[in-house]
């Protein structure tokens, strides 16, 4: 008898559980995951990454959600810590059931959780890292602007090139984010230039105090230094670089290119440069319009900036997608259509193009800012971005 | 060479500096209450915050906002010692020490909510523009940090050696029965000692917030003054300066002789080198054990 019930009561459990649907996935709701820093170091890209996203979902759900089903966001904040990373990461695929993690902060972070969700078959969509290991990393990754590398290829061309510096200096976090520019640029001034920098300078992921580093590239003579930083370093490293008489070129990729890197510089980042691999957030464009109305909608408190206009161009293809996944929703068919993405404009005169192992969305443009007047204002034209690697 | 060197020794002091003044903070209420204060890096994060709200929200000039964060925040101690410390006075140390913790996990959330998790710039009267005397090069900042911070450390000095206060302070570090014999009314004491830790945490947090920035976690620059006061010799007042000091010059001097892995781990490897040596730390007397 009791084999029977054994049976009996697996067969309800089999007949119970909706066997073919994917977990994060019914009806009326598709729910993702993200893991960003809300509370550490780089909380200013976190919070407006993740309130940039939203404004995008709450539009499409109040059009009345992406083929009926409407969706939410659950966000942890993993303090830009690799362990609360995965800790994050373990908690939103077992727990939270979601269905692709969307947006995930950081380079280090979220390559502590990229073994993770490979493992799961959990996708990675548009993790808030340009490092080049999301466009090669396979099916499960999937990158969107230019990265790092390629980036810092563009500075090092337009430093030798335009600027003739030929004395060129490299502070960089010291780790996976820091080295994927600083590297691809030690490769791009050998290969190309026949040069090599003329400083390696390193910082500490939440490091405060940069007096050591200032020292060094002073003493290299370096005329230009390539931040391969976030916010909080530029202006404190040109802070302490002025205070020891020395003023050379700052410039870096898109991570400084936000307006908190002017509140906290001042007069001291005047002339600072960065690499912009989408448009301003005061630009024109119908996109442009529709984030601007929606981030005043919906975020008042949040200034308009490059943070929130990033996740909100991510959380824009991603909806696309959804939209063109129809309403047979997996995780394979979202990833499917991502790749049928081709030349695909949100409405700001630049074009999404995905398909077969292609990784990033929008990797061929880039345009110089620098920062004038206590704003950033446009340096140059879009150009097209080559491919850099990293050795 | 020597230029730069200089020029990282004068930085260094000027953070050192800053150092010393939450060393002081810690060594201040162990020496009176025999308690370890871990909320004491909160009371920097505070005033920063309050001189913060006091000067961008309020628009009240730097001179009174200064007076204002001072108070209020040797004010923040008082009530501190009262509602967390004082009602487990009894408790074995160990639950005084989880509980100051405790606060400090308190505090931070609260600016956390108040303030969101931001780095928010704070303005001072410092310059931070370059002045050249011979071949040091250093900015105005630095000299008006390491000034304010000796200012500091004289005035308590006279206070602990000249008024009857300051005397009866060190009576009851010295022995609490003793100097309730003697008349002293030790709670009293103890609520003065925890306001003048916060202050002094307070002038702390307004010296050093306008340098790295102001955010609910600058309090985790605690750790790096405890590591100070212990380098000195936990419970000398001369080790917690001299301790916070030298930690200043040798971070700066070990990130320029070697990279930001060495500079992060030498205030430790100092720590550990220092007490092996000498476990009292540099200016601590070697404890006595009386048979």
């Amino acid at each position: 008898m009791k084999w029977l019930l054994g049976i009996l009561g697996l067969m309800v459990l089999l007949a119970g559980g909706p066997v073919w649907a994917e977990d994060g996935i019914t009806d009326k709701e598709i729910v993702i995951g993200a893991g960003l820093d809300l509370t550490g170091a780089v909380a200013n890209w976190g919070v407006n990454i993740k309130a940039g996203m939203e404004a995008m979902f709450n539009r499409a759900n109040a059009a009345g959600g992406v083929h009926g089903r409407k969706i939410r966001l659950i966000a942890y904040d993993h303090v830009y810590q690799p362990p609360k990373a995965v800790t994050n990461a373990k908690r939103l695929v077992e727990r939270d059931k979601v269905f692709v993690m969307m947006g995930h902060l950081g380079t280090p972070t979220t390559k502590a959780v990229m073994d993770y969700l490979q493992e799961r078959k959990v996708p990675n969509i548009f993790p808030a890292t340009l490092a080049s290991i999301w466009t090669t990393s396979g099916k499960w990754h999937v990158g969107d602007l230019a990265t790092y590398a390629d980036q810092t290829g563009l500075i090092v061309d337009y430093l030798v090139k335009e600027r003739k510096i030929r004395k060129i200096a490299s502070f960089y976090q010291d780790d996976e984010y820091g080295l994927d520019g600083h590297l691809a640029g030690k490769a791009r001034l050998k290969h190309q230039h026949d040069l090599a920098y003329v400083a390696e300078v390193d910082y500490k992921r939440a490091d405060i105090d940069f007096s050591s580093q200032a020292a060094k590239l002073k003493e290299s003579g370096a005329e230009a230094v390539i931040l391969q930083a976030v916010y909080r370093e530029p202006p404190r490293l040109a802070e302490q670089c002025a205070a020891i008489g020395y003023k050379p070129l700052f410039i870096g990729p898109s991570p400084i290119v936000l307006a908190k890197t002017i509140e906290l510089g001042g007069k001291h980042v005047e002339g600072l440069m960065g690499v912009e691999v989408y448009p301003l957030p005061t630009d024109s464009g119908a996109f442009l319009d529709q984030y601007r109305a929606d981030m005043a909608k919906h975020f008042p408190g949040l200034p308009i900036d490059t943070t929130n206009l990033y996740g909100y161009q991510k959380a824009a293809v991603f909806v696309e997608a959804l939209q063109r996944a129809g309403k047979n929703l997996t995780r394979d068919t979202v990833l499917k259509a991502i790749e049928s993405i081709k030349d695909w404009d949100p409405g700001w005169g630049m074009k999404y193009t995905y398909g077969g192992d292609n990784r990033r969305g929008m990797s061929n443009a880039g345009r110089f800012v620098v920062v004038k007047d206590g704003k950033w204002a446009k340096a140059g034209d879009w150009v097209e971005l080559k491919e850099v690697g990293r050795k | 060479m020597t230029e730069i060197l200089t020029s990282q020794v004068v930085s260094g002091l000027a953070t050192g500096c800053v150092y010393a003044l939450i060393a002081l903070g810690f060594v201040l209420i162990f020496k009176a209450t025999d308690v370890v204060n871990f909320a004491q890096g909160e009371f920097v994060m505070a005033s920063g915050f309050m001189s913060y709200t006091l000067l961008i929200g309020f628009g009240i000039p730097y001179g009174l906002v200064l007076v204002a964060t001072i108070v209020l925040s040797g004010f923040m101690g008082v009530v501190l010692e009262r509602i967390v410390v004082r009602p487990i006075m009894d408790a074995p140390i160990f639950s005084i020490v989880i509980a100051t913790i405790g606060a400090s996990i308190v505090l931070r959330s609260s600016a956390g909510i108040v303030y969101g998790y931001d780095v928010l710039p704070l303005p001072t009267i410092f310059s931070k523009d370059p002045v050249r005397i011979g071949f040091v090069q250093f900015t105005a900042m630095d000299v008006g940090v390491i000034a304010s911070s000796l200012a500091i450390m004289v005035v308590l000095y006279l206070f602990f050696r000249l008024t009857k206060t300051g005397t009866a302070m060190r009576a009851t570090a010295q022995s609490q029965t003793a100097a309730r014999l003697m008349g002293v009314s030790v709670s009293r004491i103890f609520s003065l000692t925890w306001a003048i830790s916060a202050a002094i945490g307070g002038v702390a947090g307004v010296l050093i917030a306008p340098i790295i920035y102001l955010d609910p976690n600058l309090g985790f620059i605690g750790v790096k003054a405890f590591a100070g006061a212990i380098l000195g010799g936990f419970g000398s007042i001369p080790g917690a300066i001299v301790g916070g000091m030298l930690l200043g010059v040798i971070e700066n001097l070990s990130g320029y002789f070697f990279n930001a892995g060495i500079k992060q781990v030498s205030t430790y490897i100092l720590l550990i080198l220092v007490l092996v040596v000498r476990p009292a730390g540099l200016f601590g007397a070697a404890p006595v054990r009386r048979v």
